[in-house]
């Protein structure tokens, strides 16, 4: 058989594993980084135009979401609060703090302040706010403990099965609706949230879709 | 044991043709066409032009490799949240906000109600409120929106080429302002459109104070005040009729399209439709007689229909005079026999006459007679006067005062520029160079002026010809108001800011006047307080409504002269005597692109004509008869049409054979379509193609038939000669596209046959011999889908009956249905539009209708049927049309669904077949197992790419014109290359509906819907109210109660599709007693025959005729 195949033929299969291990590893570490949903990135936290700070205004001074997010009860979108929200308060406090200068010239100007957007869903996706909060489901549910970040990053993955997690089980996370923009509300016990949510459920025939039609139109 | 349901299928006795066919074609069986509708696209359809597979392959693993490149593209962007600096109060983001305006069109304006999102009108609806009105618009209200977003509108006001600034533009009108101040405006010219309006008639008031001796003219391309002319001579009187169909029982319709083109057709077509629908409560059904030439859709709703040319209908007119003078005893023996003069030569069935003139007579009280606007002063004079004996006035018909028209017209203008009287001429929007009667020359004489100024839209035919073009509003940006056909005032109020700074015609001549500019809002707030009383809080009012309270002209008693009618009677011609030599042409408003103001709006270009189904062009609409006279169809027999070449049918193209029309020395090339349902030498040309200066859509769209038309036919002319000349133009006509072959498809019975069997449509179709889809009730009859089995279903206590498919489970809160009913519907084809709108539908240009790859979710299938006489030797003279809107009809069991090897195509909870668009790889199976064909294909990036260059690849140019994306509705996903769609019942409008009552339930169980909250965009649009559509697991909700009529039926529910919306039979109410009177008609007769059915069926279900069915169950 020597005369068919050379000595180095002995090397064929060993080699043969290495390349397939590189091409393979290549193609995932390919997909990983190009074609993975980055909606579902937990973490991305990027620098935005006022270091404005949740864990303060939420957290310490406990400012509710809604003061600034006004419209989160009665439309799909929650609104980033307008330049004259921001000024309501600070024409007196920290007048003239050097980190409030852009809201500053922003108010003067008519400008827009461009506040990078941190949670995105996909332009397929219709997320409804107002439903979420006017039936049980907590702000914390999705963007985690914002009272508590400095700077918001995303908490949670936006993936589908994120989404079909609670949909289908929505007593899981369901919570009195006085709770909802309560961050640091926590059930007694599983058992506690299981009780209550099943029988919200019930009273309020909550029946969250799950077919494609709920959220993609 | 092992049986086949062997269905029916047709027997072929002999030449016998389909009883309702969509296309010449079809019915002729011509060669091309059966392979055609095998197909699930035309063969075009799913094939590159010159590219196979292998090379197409090749093309794109180059382009994939390219994409590598780019793959940094798929890192997600940096994206910014703008929020309002200063929050403004009423806009709550993702809520649209909801403004009531008008729409100008002549003299019957349109109330609507646009939806806004974030500032942006992206929705026109109608405007309920106003009496008589129920939400529905037409085709034009619509596409309006597309118009405000034209890339290819005048932005900028030019003067002899130069672009001049908004405020050179003031400083250049006040000038002329100031040059004619000093001689009482001598030499100062007006050319305006005959819109009536408060603010233009307080506004010409003030143009007379200062200048009295300037000259106002208005000029309508399709004028429509021939009724007023001819009541105000009549009633000595300036007064209007305007018709009350909801009382009328029998209507006879002297060429009116009442139902689409004539003004105040919406209210017209709402009443129509509640005097035309039957149910329990009203049994009885109104009785429409039309005489016609082009056959309309008032036409193809008629119980009778006489084709007859233009020209001849003056005669017909005296003779049902003479007619009903007999019949009703009145002894009047001079004026019979001066109108039987009138009428004599005319050849028509004096029984039609008769019959019909009895009928009418029989219903005195009830009874209508009205005439298109276009016919002659004579006609309508006749038909009030007529009106009179059957005590219609007060009943039917109501005459409403209007003020006396005093603008002078287009050809006394034209004759004072002759003088040299004119030195300024100021055209303000219309389009004169392009439409004025051609023996006007009214290019030279508008050459003749020395200084022309131009306000319009589109920097156009008469602004090529104007010194200076200013850039006009469109109505979404504009304030004025505008007074409805009935004499209502409405508001026009901007939506958005002037999007190219355009100016009003009220801001045009306030300059003019005044010297100074003016607020639109301020001048028009003090026209209306000042005309019409009132302070700021009824303007406000007026606003909010859209309409000005209690404005509407109240009725007023007229009584008729007699001798100003018989006066008309020396001024009408004899009858025509039209043949080929002679032929009669027949011009007509498009109805796509109107008088071709429309002709750069993409939505209406696409829509297919409601008859004849063309689009993107027109043609010479002439008869079978005269086709074969042309050579333009063989002679008989036909079994071939070879209209068409049979190849041809394999890209779906239509062909049209060139012909030359001459009238008056001059001639007009165009291609020649066969209409059947025309007179035999009439001619029929739609207006408003062949513009030369027009946008990219118009542009090269049809022929100019304006060409053709003079000051003594502008409606009609005759004397006309026609050959053919060689050549073919390809016209892009979706008759055959999706055709459905020869089943019970429609289903439509006479009035009176429909009382004695109510069943009649559970007796036709394939399904009353398969086994029966939801089992046999107690008393052995086939059972139907209503609520109570539903509930039953639901509860698990009854079976779905038997499927092979895996029933899907229905156990959301709600179940959607809708109902179509096919007696009311007309074809009018506002639905298509307003769908188009709210599911942002793009289109997909001339050559890819060709294709058969529209977009529209709807399709509004016409088809013919000429009664049980008719054959394939021939093609039918005056055959009926039958109109059904075909949509996706969310089956329960949906064959699309079992197909579709990605799941894209899914069923929800509540009963939707929903689409998920990003799970579709294409592979078009879905379409292909759809047996309704209501699937479409997106074959290339419309919405991304440019129509005309959609072949040239990825290398292409990409991306949406900024101006379009603004029309796009945000609550609906575009959809890219390669994924499939169809109707989604409207899925945004149902979520946001459930989503509102969630949010109002809050912590309560008070989750459902309220039936009638939810309108979907077909239902919404239809002046007819045909669509109805809401939640069928409510046994109280409409939709609910319609599909329990006996009258309701599933199409091709043989097939056990199960489908969620259903049909209700149409029903006609011919007379006996008429010549043309048919037993047994259409669909029912059709069907019997064609399955060679004794009486057997009416025994019910599960008789001896059909040995099968019980052993079909047996085999599962």
């Amino acid at each position: 058989m020597s005369s068919i195949f050379p000595k180095e033929a002995n090397k064929a299969p060993l080699q043969i594993v290495i390349a397939l291990l590189i091409i393979g590893g290549t193609i995932t570490a390919g997909f990983t980084y190009y074609f993975t949903p980055k909606y579902s990135r937990v973490g991305y936290q990027p620098i935005q135009p006022v270091p404005f700070d949740h864990s303060v205004h939420a957290g310490e001074l406990g400012i509710d979401c809604r003061y600034c997010h006004s419209q989160v009860e009665k439309t799909g979108h929650s609104n980033v609060p307008s330049t004259n929200t921001c000024m309501n308060c600070h024409n007196q406090v920290l007048p003239l703090s050097p980190k409030l200068q852009l809201v500053r010239d922003s108010f003067a100007s008519g400008e827009a302040i461009p506040w990078a957007q941190i949670h995105k869903l996909p332009d397929y996706v219709y997320f409804n706010h107002s439903v979420h909060v006017n039936r049980g489901i907590s702000c914390f549910e999705c963007h985690g403990q914002v009272n508590e970040m400095e700077e918001v990053h995303h908490a949670k993955s936006f993936s589908m099965a994120f989404c079909l997690e609670c949909h289908r089980n929505p007593e899981q996370k369901m919570r009195p609706l006085d709770q909802i923009t309560n961050l640091d509300w926590r059930p007694e016990s599983s058992q506690a949230q299981l009780d209550f949510g099943n029988e919200m459920k019930e009273h309020w025939k909550v029946n969250p879709p799950t077919s494609c039609s709920g959220c993609h139109r | 044991m092992k049986k086949f349901l062997k269905n029916p299928q047709p027997n072929d006795s002999g030449l016998k043709g389909p009883r309702y066919w969509r296309s010449l074609d079809e019915l002729m069986e011509s060669d091309g066409f059966k392979e055609y509708v095998y197909r699930e696209f035309p063969e075009g359809a799913s094939e590159l032009d010159g590219v196979n597979r292998r090379q197409f392959l090749k093309v794109m693993s180059a382009s994939f490799a390219f994409a590598g490149i780019g793959l940094t593209g798929c890192r997600r962007p940096e994206k910014y949240i703008m929020p309002y600096n200063q929050q403004p109060e009423e806009i709550i983001h993702g809520k649209p906000l909801y403004y009531a305006s008008a729409m100008p069109h002549r003299n019957d304006p349109i109330p609507v109600v646009a939806e806004t999102n974030e500032g942006r009108p992206t929705k026109i609806e109608g405007n309920k409120l106003l009496k008589g009105r129920n939400g529905g618009t037409d085709q034009f209200a619509q596409a309006s929106i597309l118009d405000l977003y034209d890339p290819d509108r005048s932005k900028t006001t030019v003067q002899d080429g130069r672009s001049l600034t908004e405020a050179e533009r003031i400083d250049y009108l006040a000038l002329v302002s100031k040059k004619f101040s000093e001689n009482g405006g001598e030499g100062l010219a007006f050319l305006a459109e005959g819109i009536p309006s408060v603010t233009r008639s307080t506004q010409l008031d003030q143009l007379k104070a200062k200048f009295p001796n300037a000259i106002w003219a208005e000029y309508d391309a399709l004028d429509n005040t021939n009724p007023e002319k001819a009541a105000s001579s009549v009633f000595e009187k300036s007064v209007r009729p305007i018709y009350d169909f909801s009382k009328a029982e029998r209507v006879l319709s002297l060429e009116a399209d009442f139902l689409c083109s004539d003004p105040f057709h919406l209210v017209y077509t709402r009443d129509f439709s509640k005097a035309r629908s039957v149910d329990d409560d009203h049994p009885e059904m109104n009785r429409l007689y039309a005489a016609e030439s082009y056959y309309s859709l008032t036409g193809g709703m008629a119980d009778h229909r006489l084709r007859i040319a233009s020209g001849e209908i003056p005669a017909l007119t005296a003779l049902i005079a003479a007619s009903l003078f007999e019949q009703n005893g009145s002894g009047q023996t001079n004026a019979i026999d001066a109108l039987k003069s009138l009428g004599e030569g005319l050849e028509v069935d004096p029984q039609w006459i008769k019959e019909c003139v009895k009928d009418l007579l029989d219903h005195s009280g009830s009874a209508l007679i009205l005439a298109g606007p276009h016919q002659p002063e004579f006609v309508h004079a006749l038909a009030f006067g007529l009106n009179e004996l059957l005590h219609a006035q007060g009943n039917t018909v109501n005459y409403i005062p209007v003020p006396a028209n005093e603008a002078s017209s287009i050809f006394e203008l034209a004759d004072a520029i002759g003088l040299g009287q004119v030195n300024t001429l100021v055209v303000l929007g219309g389009n004169p160079v392009y439409n004025a009667p051609v023996d006007l020359h009214w290019p030279d004489v508008q050459a003749k002026v020395d200084e022309v100024i131009r306000l319009g839209e589109y920097f156009d035919e008469t602004s090529e010809k104007s010194d200076c073009h200013i850039n006009a509003a469109h109505y979404l940006e504009s304030w004025g108001d505008l007074i409805a056909y009935d004499g209502t005032v409405l508001a026009i109020q901007p939506m958005i800011l002037p999007l190219f700074q355009g100016l009003t015609e009220s801001e045009v001549l306030q300059i003019l006047i005044n010297g100074e500019p003016k607020e639109g809002y301020e001048i028009v707030s003090s026209a209306l307080t000042q005309s019409l009383g009132g302070g700021t809080q009824e303007f406000q009012k007026f606003l909010h409504d859209g309409f000005w309270q209690d404005s509407a002209s109240a009725a007023t008693n007229v009584t008729p002269s007699r001798q100003v009618i018989q006066q008309y009677f020396q001024e009408i011609d004899r009858p025509p005597k039209n043949s080929s030599a002679n032929l009669e042409i027949r011009f007509i408003g498009d109805p796509s692109i109107d008088d071709g103001r429309y002709i750069n709006n993409g939505w209406l270009q696409e829509c297919p004509d409601p008859v004849t189904k063309l689009t993107w062009d027109n043609a010479f609409l002439v008869s079978p008869k005269l086709g074969e006279e042309l050579g333009v169809v063989a002679n008989n027999p036909i079994k071939t049409v070879v209209h068409k070449n049979p190849n041809a049918h394999k890209r779906g193209k239509h062909q049209g054979h060139l012909i030359e029309i001459t009238l008056d020395g001059k001639t007009l090339t165009g291609p020649a379509h066969v209409q059947p349902g025309l007179p035999n030498y009439t001619v029929v040309v739609s207006l408003g193609y062949g513009r030369t200066a027009t946008g990219r859509i118009g542009e090269g769209s049809g022929f100019d038939a304006y060409s053709l038309r003079t000051s003594g036919g502008m409606s009609s002319a005759s004397g006309a000669t026609a050959r053919k000349v060689g050549g073919i133009k390809e016209l892009a006509d979706t008759q055959e596209h999706w055709s459905m072959e020869d089943r019970a498809i429609i289903r439509e019975a006479n009035l009176d046959y429909y009382k004695e069997h109510p069943d009649f449509v559970d007796l036709m179709g394939m399904e009353s011999h398969s086994p029966p889809v939801l089992g046999i009730d107690e008393s052995g009859n086939n059972r139907r889908d209503t609520v109570p089995l539903q509930k039953l279903i639901l509860a698990g206590k009854e079976n779905r009956g038997n499927s092979l498919y895996e029933t899907p489970e229905f156990t959301g809160t709600h179940q959607w249905g809708m109902s179509i009913d096919l007696n009311t519907c007309t074809g009018c084809t506002a639905c298509i539009i307003a769908c188009q709108s709210e599911n942002n539908i793009p289109i997909v240009g001339r050559e890819q209708v060709a294709r058969g790859r529209e977009m529209h979710w709807i399709r509004m299938d016409r088809y013919y049927s000429a009664g049980p006489e008719q054959s394939r030797k021939e093609i039918p003279a005056n055959p009926q049309v039958s109109v059904q809107p075909m949509t996706c009809q969310h089956c329960e069991t949906a064959p699309c669904e079992s197909v579709c090897p990605v799941n894209a195509t899914v069923h929800d909870d509540e009963g939707l077949n929903v689409m998920a668009y990003n799970r579709c790889v294409g592979t078009r199976y879905c379409a292909n197992n759809c047996p309704y064909k209501v699937r479409r294909f997106n074959f290339f990036d419309w919405n991304d790419r440019d129509m005309d260059r959609v072949y040239e690849g990825p290398l292409g140019p990409k991306g949406m014109n900024e101006l379009k994306k603004m029309s796009k509705n945000p609550e609906v996903s575009l959809r890219m290359r390669g994924v499939m769609e169809k109707c989604t019942f409207c899925l945004q409008r149902i979520q946001a509906a459930k989503i509102e009552q969630k949010v109002k339930a809050r912590d309560s169980g008070d989750i459902k819907v309220p039936d009638g909250t939810i309108k979907v965009a077909c239902q919404q649009v239809c002046p007819a109210d045909a669509i109805v559509f809401g939640d069928i697991s409510d046994p109280e909700s409409r939709v609910s109660k319609l599909k329990e009529s006996n009258r309701d039926y599933g199409v091709l529910a043989y097939l056990n599709t199960r489908p969620r919306t259903t049909y209700m039979a149409k029903l006609r109410n011919p007379n006996p007693l008429m010549l043309d009177y048919y037993e047994n008609p259409m669909s029912n007769l059709e069907y019997k025959k064609a399955n060679d059915h004794g009486g057997g069926h009416r025994d019910g279900i599960g008789n001896s005729d059909h040995p099968a069915e019980g052993d079909v169950h047996n085999s599962h």
